[in-house]
């Protein structure tokens, strides 16, 4: 790793700490910086600010940290993978696969009746329902994919699985009841602040399996960009790779959007904005890199969605368009070319 | 073809016939003297005016915002034989007594039962959310059609029934399948009692039917009823002792939705002399708040009404364990609607609640103040086990 590089990883540890901080004492209830750092040590007494900062601001933090991070990764692996910047967890269907499991959970009841009818669906069967959905719209577009030689067909592909999953969904809906449907459009709008520590440590625990997987996939994934031919001239086993990637993105983005619905823009956007950062393409350096900012960017998207001091929060999802649109065009404006 | 054809001869010797007989009438015009209006002390979305020949219902705000007053001409038999207007005037002209009804809102069928006409109901959109025991007994034995699923009427069906009249209801007035209806000739008014902004005005869309039914006075009569006892259940709540403080609502993710102050629940919460936590709050529909500011506020809430649509306890905690920090979830101090259906699975409140506040505004002042309506039975809300 070269030095430049050290100093700018430090800025940014820093920055994420500042970041989390931050998060942790702004909010809707005005909670003074001492009686923050009183709850951790444990001597605050008033009894619902420490619940609201345990309990409910620093899991939600937590949850900041591993979306923004897990989404970041995924899109960085799915652009390697498909050689195409365009490239992400939403673009490849995983989203719509996971809506897709979700409706089939929620929404299904109306349609199957019987058996199924509760509009009570446990917090697990949808984090499971969406694992699986995401899991099998990537691995059909996997199949698909070695099928066919051109990249810009996969995007469609996968673009058409998200097409097919919105129509199955909209015959779902109509067959629902008004509860049901509201249970549904509300985990589409995507939160962060809905998660007990025990659903935190399930998502960690899968979230680590996808991170794993991804540093042992940093040399495939710097061999890939050289294209798929020379690669398997270095001797590298191309299937094993591929599958290497999809199974960790399919597990970082599948229980990504399981447990914070579907969260849009991060995983397009922050590998591009690494890329103009650092300007590299080598991996070793993008994945922690895009890890530290997709954590950051998140964290800021969370604490405006708050919008610290009134009673008012703003759907997530709102957020990380608005805001990350505007850069990532100014950065690609900015340096007159796209770095891929 | 051939089809068609025949059609369109009958289109046009009906046409022919049509202008023969307005030609014979118009001899005799409305007189626009000797109006009364019905009296109307809550409601502000619709006006009902008699003339000697004829009634003029007209609807003000059928959905929030509207900028269109819609007017319907209602004529007995007798007045219509005898009466000639400008169709085009109106935006349907409706024979009264109704005979054939459609309505689309389970808000609609306490005011057909009270004014003992729910035998003139055809059909109805989703059925299986009608709890009443009436009403389902004719659902039961083929009276009412079912015309399809959330909202999604079924106009060919519709247009077999050929009722009288459909009694629709917008959110923004862009309703495509109440447009088809409206041209094939059959008059869609649309109710605007879910507009209102109190509870007794809601209620009082009771005198809406009474006049589509030619039975004004029995509505008048029927609403003075209501009207007596909620203000009664009222007064009796003003002497209570305490004053309990009161959460309401529950979160969708990590977004609590609660009744704003403005709105008909707060009016009912007022009314039943709780301190109602948000009572001062102005937003228009309900309140997003965040949950830091809803645990903040209401953590030691006394009592904690209607949380959405969980029907348990258990059901709650499953959802989110910060419910579970409440006061009000400790002391299993919770009350909803949801546990009080019908046979086939309708929510009572929906159905009863609009028509009957008095019975909603009674529940209420039983949960806070039990010691004040000692033999009263809760009609909707259930505590939560």
């Amino acid at each position: 790793m070269h030095t430049n590089y050290t100093y700018a990883f430090i800025t940014l540890i820093i920055l994420l700490v500042i970041c989390i901080l931050a998060n942790i004492s702004l909010g809707s209830v005005s909670i003074p910086i001492s009686a923050i750092f009183e709850s951790f040590v444990g001597t605050l007494d008033h009894e619902s600010w420490s619940y609201i900062i345990k309990d409910y601001r620093l899991p939600k933090a937590l949850t900041a940290v591993l979306v923004g991070s897990g989404l970041g990764i995924s899109g960085l692996l799915m652009q390697t993978l498909f050689r195409n910047p365009l490239a992400g967890p939403f673009v490849l269907g995983i989203s719509s696969g996971a809506s897709l499991g979700v409706a089939l959970v929620i929404l299904g009841a109306g349609v199957f009746g019987g058996a199924f009818a509760t509009i009570f669906v446990s917090k697990w069967s949808i984090i499971i329902a969406a694992s699986l959905g995401s899991f099998l719209v990537l691995s059909a577009v996997l199949v698909v994919s070695s099928k066919v030689r051109d990249t810009m067909a996969i995007l469609i592909i996968g673009l058409m699985f998200g097409s097919i999953t919105a129509a199955v969904v909209s015959v779902l809906s109509y067959f629902s009841s008004a509860e049901q449907l509201q249970q549904y459009i509300f985990w589409g709008f995507g939160s962060l602040g809905n998660l007990s520590w025990q659903e935190l440590g399930i998502f960690f625990i899968v979230y680590s399996l996808g991170m794993l997987l991804t540093i042992f996939s940093i040399k495939g994934l710097n061999s890939l960009l050289l294209g798929e031919n020379y690669a398997k001239s270095l001797g590298l086993n191309i299937k094993q790779t591929r599958l290497i990637i999809i199974i960790a993105t399919s597990l970082l983005a599948g229980t990504i959007t399981a447990f914070a619905g579907p969260i849009a823009f991060i995983g397009l956007a922050i590998p591009h904005i690494t890329r103009q950062i650092f300007t590299t393409s080598n991996h070793k350096i993008l994945i922690p890199a895009v890890f530290l900012f997709g954590a950051i960017i998140m964290l800021i998207c969370d604490s405006i969605a708050q919008l610290p001091t009134s009673d008012y929060t703003l759907p997530i999802n709102a957020i990380t368009s608005l805001m990350g649109a505007p850069v990532v065009i100014w950065l690609l404006v900015r340096k007159r070319k796209m770095l891929f | 073809m051939l089809h068609k054809k025949i059609v369109f001869i009958t289109l046009l010797l009906s046409l022919f016939f049509w202008n023969c007989q307005d030609k014979t009438k118009q001899e005799i015009s409305l007189p626009k003297t000797s109006k009364s209006s019905i009296k109307i002390d809550y409601a502000a979305g619709f006006a009902i005016t008699n003339y000697e020949n004829s009634t003029l219902l007209t609807i003000n705000n059928p959905w929030p915002d509207s900028d269109k007053n819609y007017r319907y001409l209602l004529l007995t038999k007798a007045q219509a034989a005898v009466s000639t207007y400008n169709k085009s005037d109106y935006d349907g002209i409706i024979t009264i007594p109704v005979e054939k009804m459609v309505v689309t809102s389970t808000t609609h069928i306490p005011a057909l039962e009270l004014l003992e006409v729910e035998n003139t109901l055809i059909g109805f959109p989703g059925t299986d959310y009608i709890s009443s025991e009436k009403t389902r007994q004719l659902i039961d034995s083929g009276a009412i059609r079912e015309l399809g699923k959330n909202e999604g009427i079924n106009t060919e069906v519709l247009l077999e029934l050929n009722p009288n009249v459909v009694i629709g209801f917008g959110i923004d007035g862009n309703n495509k399948s109440f447009e088809t209806i409206r041209k094939s000739g059959i008059p869609v008014i649309y109710n605007g009692d879910w507009v209102e902004t109190s509870p007794l005005a809601k209620a009082e869309w009771v005198k809406f039917f009474g006049a589509l039914y030619n039975k004004s006075n029995q509505a008048e009569s029927i609403f003075k009823a209501i009207e007596t006892d909620y203000l009664e259940a009222k007064s009796l709540a003003e002497n209570a002792s305490s004053k309990p403080r009161v959460l309401s609502g529950a979160m969708h993710k990590d977004i609590w939705y609660l009744p704003s102050g403005t709105s008909p629940e707060a009016q009912l919460l007022k009314d039943a002399n709780v301190d109602y936590l948000w009572a001062n709050s102005e937003s228009k529909g309900s309140l997003a708040l965040n949950f830091e500011v809803v645990f903040n506020k209401a953590k030691d809430a006394d009592i904690w009404i209607s949380p959405s649509y969980y029907n348990s306890l258990e059901a709650l905690e499953k959802a989110n364990s910060h419910y579970t920090q409440f006061d009000a979830f400790k002391n299993k101090n919770m009350y909803s609607f949801v546990n009080t259906a019908g046979k086939t699975g309708g929510v009572t409140y929906y159905e009863i609640g609009t028509a009957r506040p008095d019975l909603v505004l009674k529940d209420l002042v039983k949960i806070a103040h039990p010691e004040l309506l000692e033999n009263y039975e809760l009609q909707f809300f259930k505590r939560l086990e």
